[in-house]
């Protein structure tokens, strides 16, 4: 797997942690150690996207564009199988 | 509102095509049981939530699910990569080809298209809750069904991943269903 790859699969380990506690914590919102560890995988999730969309592109529309080519219409796409 | 993000929830990469297989899973995609009911009925349904927890647990709950429906559409998508009519033919599975082509439609795998019909949004969130618990656990049999009709690891993996997403949404209705009836037992003064 190529590194691009290996990059995106991390971002998406951290972001399914975010996702899942944040399930969790919507139902037990005084739980301190779930608190901790969401604080914890959003800071890794942060520092790895910024590593992503620096070398490969924007993850969201919402990154700061490159001054002379709009890169967010680039391929692949999330369906595609080079992706 | 919501942000668009340029990935999939899980990663999927199928190398093999399997067009049987994506019929199959097709169902996940427009059909009874599948993500795009799931999304529309929780993300209809928390307007009549009557307390914070529910109405995160229904929101977030839906938003994860139009990941899903990505996710399923994506799988569809790569299991037809690169497959010709005529194999589509010796197959038995040229039906949708006729109708849709390659592309990817919200129907089940037999080509019934998707109804609203199979979701339902009261203004009782007991009812809704209860029926939310069922739909994950239709759901999950269903992936169970899926995980049955295919060896492809590539299909497995991801398929497993969905399975497990709706034994956790299962576990938080149930959760959410307390919290609310707590909260109507205690408003009752007769």
């Amino acid at each position: 797997m190529d590194e691009r790859n290996t990059l995106l699969e991390q971002i998406m380990a951290y972001d399914f942690v975010l996702i899942d506690l944040g399930l969790y914590l919507n139902t037990h919102p005084s739980d301190r150690n779930a608190l901790r560890d969401y604080k914890m995988a959003l800071e890794h999730s942060e520092k790895l996207r910024q590593q992503y969309q620096s070398k490969y592109g924007p993850l969201t529309i919402r990154s700061l564009p490159d001054p002379n080519c709009w890169q967010w219409v680039n391929d692949p796409w999330p369906w595609n199988k080079e992706a | 509102m919501w942000f668009y993000e340029k990935r999939t929830e899980y990663p999927i990469r199928i190398k093999r095509p399997d067009p049987r297989m994506a019929m199959n899973i097709l169902t996940q995609y427009g059909g009874p049981n599948g993500e795009l009911a799931a999304s529309l009925r929780y993300l209809s349904q928390r307007f009549s939530m009557p307390t914070k927890e529910a109405k995160a647990v229904l929101n977030d709950i839906g938003t994860e699910e139009l990941a899903h429906l990505e996710m399923i559409g994506t799988m569809v998508h790569q299991l037809m990569d690169g497959v010709t009519p005529e194999e589509l033919k010796k197959l038995h599975v040229d039906s949708l080809y006729a109708v849709h082509g390659k592309a990817v439609y919200p129907s089940d795998s037999n080509g019934v298209p998707f109804t609203a019909a199979y979701i339902e949004s009261m203004q009782d969130p007991i009812a809704n809750l209860n029926e939310n618990l069922a739909a994950e656990e239709k759901a999950r049999a269903t992936y169970d069904y899926l995980l049955r009709l295919t060896d492809d690891p590539d299909v497995i993996d991801p398929l497993r991943f969905l399975r497990e997403r709706e034994v956790v949404h299962y576990q938080r209705f149930g959760e959410a269903l307390r919290i609310v009836q707590e909260e109507m037992s205690r408003k009752k003064f007769y």
